[in-house]
């Protein structure tokens, strides 16, 4: 990198922050993302403040130096692969966290994880009800750029419900605050959809191609303290699909809820069967595992009546197998990180949300894939409130360049078919633009705004296509 | 350990998926406020922790980076305390692949690993101090102590050297419970430094030394009171094909002979302390109940846990050679310890290793702090003479 500009990022974070080390840039050239290509950056810098990343950005942007902003580096669809000789600002650092207990919310730098805000809410019996399943790696700026969903998104959705409104430092350096602090009078954030258009929404699962998150502010509730688990089973996928609609359409509060096909749940429960403490038992053809949560005993004793009874209208029986959610529910935290050291091998994903009437299409899509390019894979997934969030994972061994390949042209293939079904990614993403047909006019409006926000094209370039100058 | 294998040896590096859960994972099931010590008190970039230390190693063997001091650095930079591998989810031991990298790599420069090697191999201990130097607290204790015997007490060179009063207090406590013992002539070093940056051979010669002195000097039980000599000899001598007599931390023996009532403890005033894990005694020796026992059994104490403690410790910032290599550094992460301490408020901070106390109290110093630091043994010597 220039050494003119060099000085200038040192300058704004000091010399301990600023490496060009090449040894540094290595582990900057990867992420959690396994099967993408190694990228070097040409720097990267560690900011302490949202006036660093302020001044950074204005530096970058009178340079045009494409950036790539960083969390917790644990995302898996190549979002944080930097581009070759720009600069990566690794938000770790910004590590404030502030509750307004009176509003009902808390605010959190962009470098604070999940697990470390569960954490500190706990102390005040608080707590978000929302856990990604790599909640002690994963930054919840980083999530929100992301879009992401995981434990608690049966009911609450995808972490954009959560939010209330964000701080991001836009390509020219301006700040600017989204939701009720929009106000400089206001006392907190209370409202995310303040002043008029969601601008706060246009930031989530952006990854960063606006703006970068350097604060994020949430909605708390009151830490619910009963809970309860159960496994039901069903013969047809029909049944099963219905069964999660009907449990939202009865006010259930199941915080997971995981549909698994016999010969999924035989394979996860190889991999965490043990662990969980799970009986050996001839699963149905379609198994759903939920673990419900409520403030007040009574409430969940109602809810548990309630998915017995609406299963068993529906020609489904209760297993009453509680290991097993109750496994994935207190594993919360780690539960995808754990899952996806199974049995040596890597892989590539396809997040994506498919309607739950739907949920057989992913299925048969992604065993014609395995069929067709004769791989292994392997999905898991949860309801997110109206939908079901997969996460296909089609498997190689990382040593067989060759299986690697054809695993990177089925995930390619696999994304195309997905679409054609009506899934949707929950986020820009690289991956789904060779799926994407019949959106011209959208995708052209998005430049538009792309190209408004960041006329240099310096944040996270390449993701809307066509947008550079 | 002498014959790594590089094909496993890869293998193993790449079972890491990159999660991140060794950067700073909080885990309140399992106990953990953060896991890598070097990340909290380094200007953090990935090198500091495991995950980045994992992509430089696999670069550093498939040639994607050159083999220079620079780029080697995140090895030797790791204190090798194991949080990481605790709270790992995948299979393989993130640690041990490190040390292994080390010792594979053991090519690349390092002036700082090689000097300690070196003294080691000449002066038997790596502070360049003359043979017998060991034995000279002997003159303090007030009794005789022989140069061969069935029990051994095989001082350490950081108790032998720098903080005897470890010393003359174990001797003190092995004299009041009616333990013969036996401290050799001249006590070579165990090598744990050498294992663990990776001078594995002269680790191995070094340590058939050892052996050959502890044999001749007809001994059946050893009782250590440094955890990286119990580590060391306990769990690295097997692989390298080395066999000693049974070895037993000071702390283990000191809780079995309260038990048997062979020692009476007096008040120490209803003090407030805190106990600090020694990586090489927790973690990787499994041995969290003794030294906690053994202060508990000193009436009137109140003892006190850090936020984070047993299997979750956060590491003092002694180990893995880096309080040789860096310094500066292994002073910040005991300091940081220190704080722990402190913010549980806690007047001493007890430990079961030399080594950890003596960073402790550069921690100690760093903070400005009244806190305290001694080992578990001088605090029951102390419960002795009253």
């Amino acid at each position: 990198m220039d050494k003119k500009i060099l000085r200038e990022l040192t300058n704004i974070v000091g010399e301990e922050y600023v490496s060009t080390r090449k040894d540094v840039l290595l582990t900057y050239s990867a992420s959690a993302s396994t099967s993408y290509e190694r990228v070097f950056p040409g720097a990267v810098i560690r900011p302490k403040t949202t006036e660093e990343v302020s001044q950074i950005l204005k530096v970058a942007s009178k340079h045009k130096l494409p950036i790539t902003p960083r969390g917790g580096g644990s995302s898996l669809q190549g979002e944080v692969i930097p581009q070759p000789d720009g600069l990566v600002i690794d938000l770790m650092r910004l590590d404030e966290i502030r509750l307004y207990e009176d509003l009902q919310s808390v605010t959190v730098g962009a470098g604070i994880t999940f697990a470390v805000l569960d954490k500190y809410l706990n102390k005040h019996d608080i707590w978000i009800p929302y856990y990604p399943g790599s909640s002690m790696a994963a930054t919840i700026a980083g999530n929100v750029a992301v879009n992401g969903a995981g434990f608690g998104s049966p009911i609450y959705g995808c972490v954009a419900e959560h939010v209330l409104g964000v701080e991001v430092v836009l390509p020219d350096g301006n700040v600017i605050q989204t939701g009720s602090e929009a106000n400089p009078n206001s006392p907190g954030p209370f409202l995310r959809y303040a002043f008029g258009p969601d601008l706060t929404g246009l930031f989530i699962g952006s990854l960063g191609s606006f703006g970068i998150i350097t604060k994020v502010s949430l909605k708390t509730q009151k830490r619910m303290k009963f809970f309860d688990y159960n496994t039901y089973g069903f013969e047809t996928v029909e049944q099963a699909q219905q069964f999660l609609i009907e449990m939202r359409q009865n006010d259930i509060n199941s915080l997971w809820v995981a549909l698994y096909e016999g010969r999924i749940l035989d394979f996860f429960l190889d991999m965490v069967g043990e662990e969980y403490g799970v009986p050996q038992h001839e699963w149905p053809n379609y198994t759903v595992s939920a673990a419900f949560g409520r403030v007040r005993e009574d409430q969940l004793q109602s809810d548990v009546n309630a998915a017995k009874d609406v299963c068993e209208q529906l020609g489904g029986h209760v297993i009453g197998i509680k290991e097993l959610p109750r496994g994935e529910w207190e594993d919360r935290l780690r539960e995808f990180v754990r899952s996806s050291y199974v049995h040596g091998w890597h892989w590539r994903i396809l997040y994506h949300h498919q309607p739950l009437i739907q949920w057989h299409k992913s299925m048969n899509e992604l065993w014609a894939i395995m069929d067709q390019y004769g791989i292994l894979g392997h999905t898991a997934g949860f309801q997110s409130q109206r939908s079901y969030n997969f996460y296909p994972q089609l498997y190689y061994d990382p040593q067989d360049k060759e299986e690697e390949e054809k695993v990177i042209e089925a995930h390619r293939d696999l994304s195309k078919r997905l679409f054609k079904t009506g899934a949707v990614p929950f986020k820009l993403a690289e991956y789904w633009k060779d799926a994407i047909e019949g959106m011209d006019d959208y995708m052209a409006f998005l430049k538009q705004i792309k190209s408004m926000i960041d006329p240099n094209n310096i944040l996270n370039p390449g993701l809307l296509e066509g947008a550079e100058k | 350990m002498t014959e790594i294998d590089l094909e496993d040896l890869i293998e193993n590096l790449m079972q890491c998926r990159r999660c991140g859960t060794c950067r700073n994972a909080v885990y309140e099931n399992k106990g953990f406020d953060g896991v890598c010590p070097v990340w909290r008190n380094s200007a953090g970039f990935e090198t500091s922790f495991m995950r980045g230390r994992i992509q430089v190693a696999l670069a550093l063997l498939d040639g994607t980076l050159e083999k220079t001091p620079e780029n080697a650095e995140a090895l030797f930079t790791c204190t090798l305390c194991g949080s990481c591998t605790e709270i790992c989810a995948a299979e393989f031991d993130p640690m041990e692949c490190l040390e292994k990298v080390r010792a594979v790599l053991s090519d690349i420069p390092n002036d700082v690993r090689d000097a300690l090697a070196e003294k080691i191999m000449q002066y038997d201990n790596p502070y360049e101090e003359d043979e017998g130097i060991k034995r000279n607290w002997i003159k303090e204790v007030g009794f005789d102590v022989p140069s061969v015997g069935k029990v051994l007490y095989y001082t350490g060179c950081t108790a032998g050297i720098r903080l005897p009063n470890i010393a003359k207090s174990t001797a003190k406590i092995l004299k009041t419970a009616g333990i013969d013992f036996a401290v050799l002539q001249n006590e070579p070093c165990c090598g744990s430094v050498m294992i663990r940056t990776g001078r594995v051979e002269d680790a191995k010669k070094n340590a058939e030394k050892l052996a050959e002195v502890i044999k001749s000097a007809g001994v059946e039980r050893i009782i250590v009171t440094c955890a990286g000599c119990l580590k060391t000899i306990r769990n690295d001598y097997p692989k390298l094909g080395i066999e000693l007599p049974e070895v037993l931390h000071v702390t283990e023996l000191v809780q079995e002979v309260i038990k048997d009532k062979k020692l009476k403890l007096k008040s120490l005033e209803g003090v407030k302390i805190t106990y600090h894990d020694p990586c090489h005694l927790s973690r990787a020796a499994g041995v969290y109940d003794a030294p906690r026992e053994v202060i508990k059994a000193i009436p009137e104490v109140e003892f006190v846990e850090m936020e984070t403690n047993r299997e979750a410790a956060m590491c003092c910032g002694a180990g893995g050679g880096v309080r040789s290599y860096n310094p500066e550094l292994s002073k910040k992460m005991a300091a940081d310890r220190v704080r722990s301490a402190i913010e549980v408020g806690a007047e001493i901070i007890a430990t079961a290793c030399p080594f950890c106390e003596n960073n402790l109290l550069a921690g100690v110093k760093i903070e400005g702090s009244k806190t305290r630091v001694f080992d578990v043994v001088d605090l029951v010597a102390e419960s002795l003479e009253k």
